[in-house]
């Protein structure tokens, strides 16, 4: 049986909880256009290397949409000067630990895929932190799980 | 404030006309940190705090949140200790003239809604956003409205029409950038203000220190006794001249991330008041004269 071991990526990308908002959204770019894929999520790690959260493309879209948006309707004025620039320059304040997902699961190297499999339906996640004696080991991406599992359905 | 008790926009409204029905809660043993970060995640002012069956039985406010920050309380609090119990509710067919007076004598900022007894599950919130934006989008539909009569390249009406000066708060409490957090706190408190100006050493106006920021210092482990500077963050002050159409400064309000405008006069150093979506709020009529006028004019009973 594969375990997550056999699934995880081993390169990946960490962001530390002081970084702004502004530099997380330029390692997103910089980590996508190195690993030759979108990335969506990011760990975030302490000093000693220790996983304390996690950053995905929801919370940096959350950050960015406007307060009071219901009220925007069918309204076709929406031209605000200053829009985005004030979202830029909060960007700059606003820090990864303000805004990161601290509650996290985790999965060891020898996690069965299966249960793998299953906390990402049952939790609605993509990713997975591959964690083994404190220190990060990779990432299970669902989409890798996806590939590793179709090649086991059609050999 | 204006004489417009009677006749409002808002008259024949009701809470669920206002209200949302996303709102955010979460259980009362989580630590005061958790709740700072969904504060500022989700960008509310304000979260539904329940008990282990996921009924509602208070609500932390960033004041709240604030007033841990002031009384040096860990931030490993559970959130249960600095609630506000119980929650305030109102009912979808209450009428949102009524709701706005609770929130003023109450000088709260929102209401839950609730469909009967307040031990259910509550199903929206209203606050002074939503109504304000209620406001804006019948005010935006009207003939009269700025968008319309621009467009249409229509002259005159704007005698009508309310000017930042009408609503605002004609004062200013501002602080100094030396000044401590824990000064501007009591400032914010006093006050009931949701954001100071900070001023440096010239009196030049340099910047806002809202409650979001206060709790993010707090999040952040920042001494109480460090200076009002150490947290300015980079923004500048959003400000509007007072003559500026009222109509103008709301839409800039709600659709920007700001819940109040510092109003100048000739120049923008010149801050001489605070235009805040409660005060947009209490304003009730929209935001000019014309409904009233008309509403005059169909009916009797519309001026008494």
């Amino acid at each position: 049986m594969l375990t997550a071991r056999d699934v995880m990526v081993s390169t990946f990308h960490t962001l530390s909880p002081k970084f702004s908002i502004e530099e997380a959204a330029k390692l997103f770019k910089t980590a996508s256009e190195l690993e030759q894929r979108r990335i969506f999520g990011l760990i975030v790690t302490d000093q000693s290397g220790r996983l304390i959260g996690m950053m995905s493309m929801y919370d940096i879209l959350l950050f960015i949409r406007p307060k009071h948006v219901q009220v925007w309707g069918m309204m076709d004025d929406i031209n605000i000067a200053g829009l985005m620039e004030e979202i830029c320059s909060r960007a700059k304040s606003v820090l990864v630990e303000d805004i990161m997902t601290t509650d996290l699961i985790t999965v060891t190297p020898d996690t069965s895929v299966m249960f793998i499999l299953d906390i990402m339906i049952t939790k609605h996640i993509r990713r997975i932190p591959v964690v083994e004696d404190g220190k990060v080991e990779g990432i299970v991406y669902i989409s890798d799980l996806f590939f590793n599992l179709i090649n086991e359905l059609a050999p | 404030m204006l004489p417009l008790e009677k006749n409002t926009t808002l008259r024949d409204l009701e809470v669920k006309d206002a209200m949302r029905r996303q709102f955010t809660s979460l259980p009362g043993d989580l630590p005061i940190e958790s709740g700072i970060r969904v504060l500022i995640k989700y960008k509310v002012g304000a979260l539904m705090i329940t008990d282990k069956d996921g009924l509602p039985i208070g609500v932390v406010s960033k004041t709240d949140v604030m007033g841990a920050y002031y009384a040096a309380m860990s931030l490993d609090t559970p959130l249960d200790q600095i609630m506000v119990s119980p929650p305030l509710f109102c009912s979808p067919v209450d009428s949102l003239e009524s709701t706005l007076e609770t929130m003023r004598s109450r000088r709260i900022y929102r209401l839950y809604v609730t469909k009967g007894s307040s031990s259910e599950r509550a199903i929206g919130v209203v606050a002074y956003p939503d109504i304000v934006g209620l406001l804006y989008r019948y005010c935006r539909g009207c003939d009269q409205s700025l968008v319309n009569r621009r467009t249409k390249k229509m002259d005159g009406g704007d005698a009508l029409r309310f000017r930042v000066k009408d609503a605002m708060t004609p004062s200013v409490t501002s602080f100094f950038e030396h000044d401590s957090l824990s000064e501007i706190i009591e400032g914010l408190s006093v006050n009931h203000f949701g954001a100071v100006l900070i001023r440096d050493g010239n009196s030049t106006p340099v910047g806002v220190i809202s409650k979001t920021d206060l709790i993010l210092a707090y999040r952040r482990g920042i001494s109480l006794e460090a200076g009002a500077g150490t947290i300015l963050s980079s923004s500048s002050v959003r400000a509007c001249e007072e003559m500026e159409f009222i109509e103008d400064a709301i839409r800039k309000m709600i659709f920007s991330e700001v819940h109040r405008f510092f109003v100048y006069r000739n120049e923008q150093q010149n801050i001489i008041g605070v235009l805040s979506l409660r005060d947009a709020a209490r304003l009730r009529s929209g935001s000019c004269l014309a409904c009233l006028s008309s509403r005059i004019k169909v009916g009797s009973e519309s001026i008494a």
